[in-house]
């Protein structure tokens, strides 16, 4: 790597304060360590409840390490506030709360706070930079739209929106195909690409869709009870003993000839 | 010479006919001249004024001053615990007569911060309600009437307690409500009239005015009579029915049970005296006191 | 000045306008017979002193009241419907209400009001117990220094069932002859308040109010959930604690001056937010204009309608709350809130 790594996490763990009652998996992240490059996509990927989301919420100061460090851009990540830390990382999260009652607009438009957090009203930049990111995400003519009525394919672009709008270094993709069909999980792949290129935008992407992390990300995370397992290529990663012992289940996984392009199996069991 | 002179001017300077009444809370009460408005927020009040005959001066009643029915025919000013400030004031008032049983401090405290007087006024006992016709026939100019009124007053009492001295006392239960069961206490004026009727009230040592009983505690009282307040005129058909369950009572086996309109008793007017008559009538008809003249509601049986 | 803050203007504009009607219209209104021409005298420094007396004393002082109780309940239920991100949410779920009643009670057993204490008066035990009711609520759902959502109403509701059941134990013990006031303050009464104390009363309002407006903006980011609303830079458990503390506030310092006023805190947000939309940076000062009149006018019609005898302006306002819930029911079953 050329420049300096966007994120560092440097022997991090991290565990919830258990309420009382022991929650019944007691959970932890241990010593993670790795980084995420300046322009690269990272993926993560690995089980469900293996720390994926909780590797977001310590990128964001949500909850904070046990121990260890995290940086961003080079600063300790508890040396910066809330709002430096979303100037320069924003969270596409899987779903808005039900009853969400504002438009797409003004959902959008919540991506500026922290560039002003100061202002009661935003600015007419303000404004134009949310036309904008709600044109990427192709959602500028749902624009006064309540959110509500929505789909949750069309949701999911409002939120995205509403991330590129923060105008952020690094896009963090929380199971950004979810909800999606076919049609808008091709447009969100070639989306983040062409961020990438064009806005020089890093990208960290949690899924459980091995298949969508193969095909974008240029390295690939495996966590596995709150460690990682593997880290790097995809084609290095995703390998067939390792992610059968990982999730427990038989898989197989196929390397086309030509494009060389990576499809995870799962083997459904016989009867 | 010139002190004497500077003497002179001050004496001269008083206001003439300065009006000065201390009320029960104590406090002083300073008018220019004696009240020739007087607004009255308490029925009791309502009533003695209009008894010494002063009902000229009495600009402004509440919507519970319904006696004597003259009353009902004078300015009301809303109800006892929020009357409408605006009412009392636009009848320009010289004085308001209160009391702190009923009325709100609130409605002290809003009318002194706009510079009408209150005079506030309560009565525990048969000497309160003869000390209060004092001191409303001097704020009503009526002290003139306050002798014959109290005279009167004063000879029916006795005879009352002449007719019932030779018989025994039984035990009485006054039932001011029925649920949860009121009684009058030690500070009641109604205990003070069971006595002088030729009774002993079974709640006479309870402290406060009008505590409340639990009803084995009026079981195990005993009582010989028991007397049923009414309210607002109507008839207590329900009330009876609770009692009459209670089979070992004594009052319930004798068939002692009365009902009496209870503003005789609980208001401190000079009805209250018809309603120690009415009491004696009930607890020793053997007695025989003379029922009074105007008819202001009797017992039923 | 950028587009919304012209809207936010000129809305505030037409409010003010008509909450200022609402409150000169209420000067001609009242049990004393004054004329129009008698109002306006009296306005303006002629005029008999019967006439000064009801309409500077009694009247404006009352009026000023009634729109600063309106205006704070309306805020407040604001506040605390932003916080707990549920529109049902009425500053007297929160238990800060019952606190003050509970206070209030306590002072008048005490026999407040005959004694030295008369000068700080009910005023001060009804803030007490507001304050001792919402430090209890913020105990309870409190944990790790974080201020959890969910457990903040539920806390809220289980002081006040607390505090309802305690003044329930009193009002049973009381002497007889002070039942009826200690009733009639549970109410929920508007009087014409001295001018100091009216001022006292604007400036906690007005503090009050600049706690949630000033984080209006952030109010809003609060919808996409606490998690959300950090990622993107609010400091979310300031936030909910200044706005906590900013509703409680305008709560107690309602119920200290006129007793627990219900429903206006639930409806007219409610009213407002059809309106003008779910921006709190709209909602917070329309709910405080439109509280202002709505209280106003509930007041008029209770010392009006039964005139000389008086209402107390909770009933109007319970009146006005089973009618709310009807359209609410019809109006969620007939749209359905569920997404496709």
């Amino acid at each position: 790597m050329t420049a300096a790594p966007i994120v560092e996490f440097s022997d991090v763990s991290f565990a919830y304060p258990e309420p009382g009652r022991a929650r019944r998996r007691p959970f932890r992240l241990t010593a993670l360590t790795f980084g995420i490059a300046s322009g690269e996509i990272l993926g993560v990927i690995g089980p469900n409840s293996v720390g994926k989301t909780t590797v977001i919420r310590l990128l964001t100061r949500v909850v904070t390490p046990r121990s260890g460090e995290i940086r961003l851009e080079g600063s300790p990540l508890a040396a910066l506030s809330r709002a430096d830390v979303a100037r320069r990382v924003a969270v596409v999260p899987q779903a808005l709360p039900a009853a969400f009652p504002f438009t797409v607009a003004e959902t959008v438009l919540m991506g500026r706070y922290p560039h002003a957090p100061g202002r009661f009203f935003e600015s007419e930049a303000d404004r134009a930079r949310s036309r904008e990111a709600m044109a990427q995400a192709g959602v500028l003519g749902l624009a006064a739209l309540p959110v509500a009525e929505l789909s949750g394919g069309e949701r999911q672009r409002v939120v995205l929106a509403r991330a590129l709008c923060q105008e952020p270094r690094l896009l963090v993709l929380d199971e950004p195909t979810a909800h999606l069909d076919l049609r808008h999980q091709a447009e969100t792949v070639a989306l983040l690409r062409r961020l990438r290129r064009g806005a020089g935008l890093t990208v960290l992407l949690v899924s459980h869709d091995l298949n969508l992390a193969a095909e974008v990300a240029d390295r690939v995370l495996l966590l596995n009870d709150g460690r990682i397992e593997r880290i790097g290529a995809p084609e290095s990663v995703l390998d067939e003993p390792t992610l059968s012992r990982v999730y427990g289940c038989p898989v197989v996984v196929d390397k086309h000839p030509s494009t060389r392009r990576l499809t995870v199996h799962i083997v459904w069991g016989s009867s | 010479m010139r002190l004497l002179i500077l003497i002179g001017l001050l004496l001269a300077a008083a206001p003439a006919q300065a009006f000065i009444a201390r009320d029960m809370r104590g406090h002083a009460v300073t008018l220019p001249a004696a009240p020739q408005r007087i607004v009255s927020l308490v029925p009791s009040v309502t009533e003695i004024i209009f008894a010494l005959g002063g009902e000229e001066r009495l600009v402004g009643v509440t919507d519970f001053c319904d006696w004597p029915p003259a009353a009902r025919r004078k300015p009301s000013v809303g109800g006892m615990v929020a009357p409408s400030l605006e009412a009392i004031v636009a009848l320009r008032p010289d004085i308001v007569v209160a009391t702190d049983e009923g009325n709100s401090e609130a409605t002290f405290d809003e009318l002194e911060r706009l510079g009408i007087p209150v005079y506030v006024v309560h009565a525990h006992a048969l000497d309160d309600v003869v000390a209060l016709i004092a001191r409303l026939g001097e704020l009503a100019g009526r002290g003139a009437a306050v002798p014959p009124l109290v005279e009167r007053l004063r000879a029916r009492v006795r005879r009352v307690v002449a007719a019932v001295r030779p018989y025994p006392r039984p035990r009485v239960l006054y039932v001011l409500w029925p649920e949860p069961v009121i009684v009058p206490g030690r500070d009641g004026l109604v205990t003070e009239l069971i006595e002088l009727a030729g009774g002993t009230s079974v709640s006479a040592t309870s402290p406060g005015a009008y505590p409340r009983l639990g009803l084995e505690a009026v079981v195990a009282s005993r009582p010989e009579v028991i007397i049923l307040a009414r309210h607002g005129g109507g008839d207590t058909p329900t009330l009876r029915a609770t009692w009459t369950r209670l089979a070992t009572v004594p009052a319930i086996q004798a068939g002692r049970v009365d009902a009496v309109a209870g503003e005789l008793l609980h208001r401190y007017g000079p009805r209250v005296v018809d309603g120690l008559e009415l009491l004696a009538r009930i607890i020793h008809p053997e007695a025989q006191v003379a029922a009074p003249s105007r008819a202001a509601g009797g017992a039923r049986r | 000045m950028t587009e919304p803050a012209r809207r936010l203007g000129a809305v505030l504009a037409l409010l003010a306008a008509v909450t200022i009607l609402a409150g000169a219209g209420a000067l001609f209104v009242g049990s004393a017979p004054i004329s129009a021409r008698g109002v306006v005298g009296a306005l303006v420094g002629r005029g008999g002193d019967v006439e000064r007396l009801v309409v500077l004393d009694l009247r404006l002082p009352r009026i000023a009241a009634a729109l600063l109780a309106g205006g704070a309940l309306a805020v407040a239920g604001v506040g605390f419907q932003a916080l707990t991100r549920n529109p049902l949410a009425d500053p007297a779920i929160l238990g800060v209400a019952g606190g003050a009643a509970f206070g209030v009670v306590v002072a008048q057993l005490g026999g407040v009001g005959t004694t030295v204490l008369a000068a700080l008066g009910l005023t001060v035990f009804a803030f007490a117990g507001a304050l001792v009711a919402a430090g209890i609520v913020y105990l309870i759902a409190a944990s790790d220094g974080r201020l959890p959502l969910e457990t903040l109403l539920l806390a809220g509701v289980i002081v006040g069932l607390f505090f309802s059941a305690a003044i329930t134990v009193l009002i049973s013990v009381v002497e007889f002859d002070r039942l009826a006031g200690v009733i009639h303050w549970m109410l929920g009464n508007l009087r014409a308040i001295s001018p100091g104390a009216l001022g006292l009363f604007g400036a906690l309002q007005a503090f009050g109010v600049w706690l949630i407006l000033g984080r209006a903006r952030q109010l809003n980011l609060l919808a996409l959930g606490e998690e959300a609303a950090q990622q993107l830079g609010v400091e979310a458990e300031r936030l909910k604690l200044r706005v906590f503390v900013g509703a409680s506030l305008l709560t107690a310092t309602v119920v200290a001056f006129a007793g627990p006023i219900g429903f206006v805190g639930l409806i007219v947000p409610h009213a407002v937010r059809l309106v003008l939309g779910p921006d709190n940076r709209l909602l917070v000062p329309g709910a405080l204009l439109a509280g202002a009149t709505f209280l106003l006018v509930a007041d008029t019609l209770a010392r009006d309608v039964i005139a000389p005898a008086e209402l107390s302006v909770g009933v109007i306002t319970a009146f006005c709350g089973a009618p709310f819930f009807v359209y609410l029911l019809r109006s969620r079953s007939g749209s359905g809130s569920l997404s496709p």
